[in-house]
């Protein structure tokens, strides 16, 4: 019995047309949103691996025009570091498009050449991609509230309603029975665009996996409640869906872009043009003054370097010349922390208001599992660092000596790449949205209950 | 006629203040569009402040420089920052995806760097609650509501069939009920209106260029055809509309896929078809470029060999060190600008691409109307892709003329006899410094702004025409009884 009802609610829901266009609009947005996510994945990949051919070309010809000056040859030589994507970069490309996921640098200063950026449409930055993600977070609570903002009051407003209610004491079960059936609708097309992803993105069904699928479903879930909220209201179809669309326009776009404002306010970054100063000046100046003042810090910086003998009487030479350019990132240390600070308190801020918003509190945690976010960038930022430096200290005997390049291990440089090694937990993203979707389920039901119409 | 309209038109808006619900609405966008014009003005004032700072100190220690080798200055070079025209706290546009401050170098083009978008956490891709945002995506939205039951409420009330035989003729009643709904907008449009010449002139210290003025007036005139353009579209969906419902579920449908989700694709569609290259790539195409030209660091490249055989032939000398000026500088300029070419040449292939790029979603301007004003609304706030192109322009125009001032200045002062390693390096005096200008950014010229955006206006004056032919027309189509 309880079957066949069920059975024939389904019957009902397929008969409508707008069921079917609703399904179809999210299959082929999806499908759409993996194509271009893939695509654009794919050319960064493509990429990298053009880059590596050439990082070796480069090398080879530098040391070919500048092979009989080692400090000449490392003033011009680039290393290279690559934020190679994982599989779900494709799935959400968050941030990567307007982060630099390739990062070339030369031994001279860091602080000038760290923040240098690839080369953009800003047209297309703005706009924003087109990835599955996108299709998750903002398409599919729209077919959510389309799919379910008439569902008691389409009854109502065609007389079906006292129908019903009087032949059956469980009115709340007919509403339970349709809610169910479009939840479990939505959960399907949602697991097909999954398996289609995992197949089409090559992912690894890992915890990462579970991670995103746990989240979206959790997403919906809370629209899904949203919803039934509104319904439990008991107002008309039109005003369910006027107040179920100004609530999507309020928590998609309005509350988070005005916070957005709020906190570019709050934490501008002038610092950020300070530090080119403070690195160009720092590196600069020293061209005029007496090499003491440069050789006494890096000295400092660097005790052990100082077992090389420094041409005291020489004008130039490649030694004073690489301490100039360490000058440059060591007066920058303090603004470059400065920036660093400003950004965490950017992070510490957006985490806070995320827990309220659990549209913004999905689109972090599907960035940050796929790798795409800020932080990702810098602790790619952070490894260029470490990479640079290591090349520094690798490289600084052989030029402070003044050898030939054969002596060195240049050729064997290639371009590395860049693994995130911490692991990545959302587990404060489920918590918060779970909160959410549960206290409006239970609001809903209590409506339900005290206006006892049922 | 003009009588009957009228009358309709001014019903339309009594009975939308008399509604609490609209009014609430139309309150609560009024004062959003205020917030938004505040903060807009507030975060022109700090970022182009901040920018103003940075450039009066880049000046001051440009000046302050001592004397030294006019080499060592093109190195030095000079930091450029992007000013943002006083109308952009209207709209952001590019702005926070464009990058700000850029260094210019001898031998080098740097990129522009630290935009917004990336200190941001990825809260930005939500948008941005500029003035034109709330006009362009919320406003819609309220004339939506506002509109989408003015037929077909009349008709499922039974009025419609009153009205129609009241003399009054589907024209008369398409026209009367949008013109309602339209000065519903302009009654929060022209306040803010007047709002943002206040702010704008109080940003420009009252100096009021006729520039901007014009640039104002056409951005009026755009978003009063863009209302216009939305109000007509909800009244016809909701005369041609089954029922109420249905005419608010289409344009809700509409405002969905035109506002989000078409910008998207248009432009990853755009990027699919005409890729543009990386900057490895970029970067590597210019340097076998360069290396087919001449390469200045090799002692026998042809190219410079050819040069320094009619020097010392010109010159009647057989060393270059004889020469009468200083024949490093005089490499160094040419190879400057063989570099300087070759990379211009490819700066403007790729903007080409950029362009193409972006013209897929100019382009959709002709199907979705948004887009149109969108495009138009950047190109005259200089929040645009072009602005921002030209500024790159100037700024590489600005690292050329540094780069060859120094060469100049290295080939008439500096002597052509190279010092021993342990001997003073030669210098010029810092006095000479002054001779190379500050930079200073030209916005566009207002027909130059036009001339760019002539298929973007194309795409709106299109848009009028059709609403305008089709509320002339429509009624043959229109049913009275559902």
């Amino acid at each position: 019995m309880k079957q066949s009802i069920y059975h024939l609610e389904f019957k009902l829901f397929f008969r409508n047309r707008s069921s079917w266009i609703g399904i179809f609009v999210l299959l082929i947005t999806g499908f759409a949103g993996l194509y271009f996510g893939k695509t654009f994945i794919a050319r960064q990949q493509a990429v990298i691996e053009k880059a590596a051919v050439l990082q070796k070309k480069n090398t080879l010809n530098n040391i070919d025009h500048f092979g009989k000056d080692i400090g000449l040859l490392f003033y011009h030589n680039k290393f290279s570091l690559a934020n190679s994507p994982n599989q779900w970069a494709a799935f959400a490309n968050g941030q990567r498009d307007v982060n630099p996921y390739l990062i070339s640098v030369t031994m001279l200063g860091l602080e000038g050449q760290l923040y240098d950026t690839d080369i953009n449409n800003p047209v297309s930055l703005l706009m924003g991609n087109m990835d599955l993600s996108f299709v998750f977070i903002f398409l599919f609570p729209l077919v959510i509230i389309a799919f379910t903002y008439n569902l008691l009051s389409e009854q109502q407003e065609s007389g079906v309603w006292s129908l019903l209610k009087a032949q059956t004491e469980k009115s709340f079960a007919i509403v339970r029975r349709k809610f169910l059936i479009r939840l479990l609708v939505i959960v399907t097309v949602t697991i097909v665009l999954f398996i289609v992803a995992k197949l089409y993105l090559a992912l690894p069904v890992d915890f990462t996996f579970l991670s995103v699928f746990t989240l979206t479903i959790l997403y919906l879930s809370f629209w899904f409640a949203l919803s039934f909220f509104f319904i439990s209201l008991n107002k008309s179809s039109n005003f369910n869906a006027s107040a179920l669309i100004a609530v999507w326009v309020l928590i998609c776009v309005v509350i988070p872009a005005s916070l957005n404002l709020f906190l570019s306010r709050k934490y501008p970054i002038p610092e950020a043009l300070q530090n080119v100063i403070n690195q160009r000046e720092g590196y600069h100046e020293k061209w005029d003054m007496a090499k003491e003042v440069t050789m006494k810090p890096f000295f400092e910086h660097y005790p052990q370097l100082k077992k090389y003998p420094f041409p005291q009487e020489k004008t130039f030479s490649w030694f004073w010349y690489y301490a100039m350019q360490q000058m440059g990132d060591d007066q920058a240390l303090e603004s470059r922390m400065a920036i660093k600070h400003k950004l965490e308190s950017r992070q510490d801020f957006t985490h806070l208001i995320a827990l309220l918003f659990p549209t913004i509190q999905t689109q972090l945690g599907i960035n940050k599992l796929a790798g795409s976010d800020l932080d990702n960038h810098l602790g790619f930022q952070e490894a260029v660092r470490k990479y640079h430096e290591q090349i520094r200290l690798h490289f600084y005997p052989a030029i402070f000596q003044e050898q030939g390049v054969s002596t060195t291990d240049i050729q064997n440089y290639k371009l590395e790449k860049y693994v995130p090694q911490q692991a990545i937990s959302v587990r404060v993203n489920l918590l918060s949205i779970f909160v959410f979707t549960t206290i409006l389920l239970g609001v809903s039901i209590l409506n339900f209950r005290k206006v006892n119409r049922f | 006629m003009l009588n009957t309209v009228n009358t309709i038109a001014k019903q339309t808006f009594k009975a939308t203040f008399n509604n609490k619900a609209t009014l609430a609405l139309t309150i609560l966008l009024g004062l959003s569009l205020c917030l938004a014009t505040y903060i807009g003005w507030q975060n022109f004032k700090t970022q182009n402040n901040q920018r103003l700072h940075y450039k009066e100190l880049v000046r001051k220690q440009w000046l302050a420089k001592p004397d030294k080798h006019p080499h060592r200055m093109a190195h030095y070079g000079y930091l450029a920052f992007r000013e943002k025209h006083e109308l952009s706290f209207f709209d952001f546009g590019i702005e926070s995806f464009a990058g700000v401050s850029i260094f210019l170098e001898a031998h080098k083009q740097n990129t522009v760097n630290f935009s917004e978008a990336g200190f941001s956490n990825g809260m930005l891709r939500f948008g941005e609650i500029s003035v034109a945002m709330v006009l362009q995506v919320l406003v819609p939205l309220l004339i939506f509501f506002l509109g989408y039951n003015s037929i077909s409420a009349e008709r499922e009330s039974g009025t419609l069939k009153i009205l129609l035989c009241q003399n009054v003729s589907w024209k008369q009643l398409l026209w009367g009920k949008t013109l309602g709904i339209i000065s519903v907008c302009l009654s929060i449009f022209i306040p803010l209106i007047l709002l943002t010449i206040l702010l704008w002139a109080s940003l420009s210290n009252w100096h009021i260029s006729s520039d901007s003025s014009f640039r104002l007036l056409v951005l009026i005139l755009s978003y009063s055809v863009y209302f216009f353009i939305v109000s007509a579209i909800t009244v016809l969906i909701s005369a041609f509309a089954k029922s109420s419902k249905s005419s608010l579920i289409t344009l809700l449908a509409c405002w969905i896929f035109f506002i989000i989700i078409m910008p998207r694709i248009s432009q990853a569609i755009g990027v699919k078809i005409h890729p543009a290259p990386s900057k490895v790539e970029f970067a590597d195409a210019i340097a076998s470029d360069i290396h087919k030209q001449g390469d200045s660091h090799t002692p026998d490249d042809p190219h410079y060999a050819a040069i320094k055989d009619s020097l010392l032939k010109t010159y009647q000398v057989d060393d270059v060190k004889k020469l009468p000026f200083n024949y490093g500088g005089y490499i160094m300029a040419e190879g400057e600008k063989i570099t300087a070419k070759i990379y211009s040449d490819h700066q403007k292939e790729l903007n080409k691409t950029f362009e193409k790029q972006n013209s897929i979603t100019t382009l959709t301007g002709f199907i979705n109307p948004y887009l149109a004003l969108k495009n138009i609304s950047m190109a005259l706030t200089a929040s645009d892709f072009n602005t921002y192109i030209d500024f790159q322009n100037q700024a590489e125009v600005y690292r050329y003329q540094l780069a060859q001032k120094m060469n100049k200045l290295q080939i008439e002062k500096i002597s052509n006899i190279a010092p021993g390693e342990e001997e003073k390096p030669l210098a010029i005096s810092g006095k000479n410094w002054a001779e190379q200008s500050d930079f200073n950014y030209r916005f566009q010229k207002l027909d130059a702004v036009i001339a760019n955006g002539l298929l973007a206006l194309s795409t709106i004056t299109c848009w009028l025409l059709a609403i305008i032919i089709f509320l002339q027309y429509a009624s043959r189509w229109i049913k009275t009884i559902s």
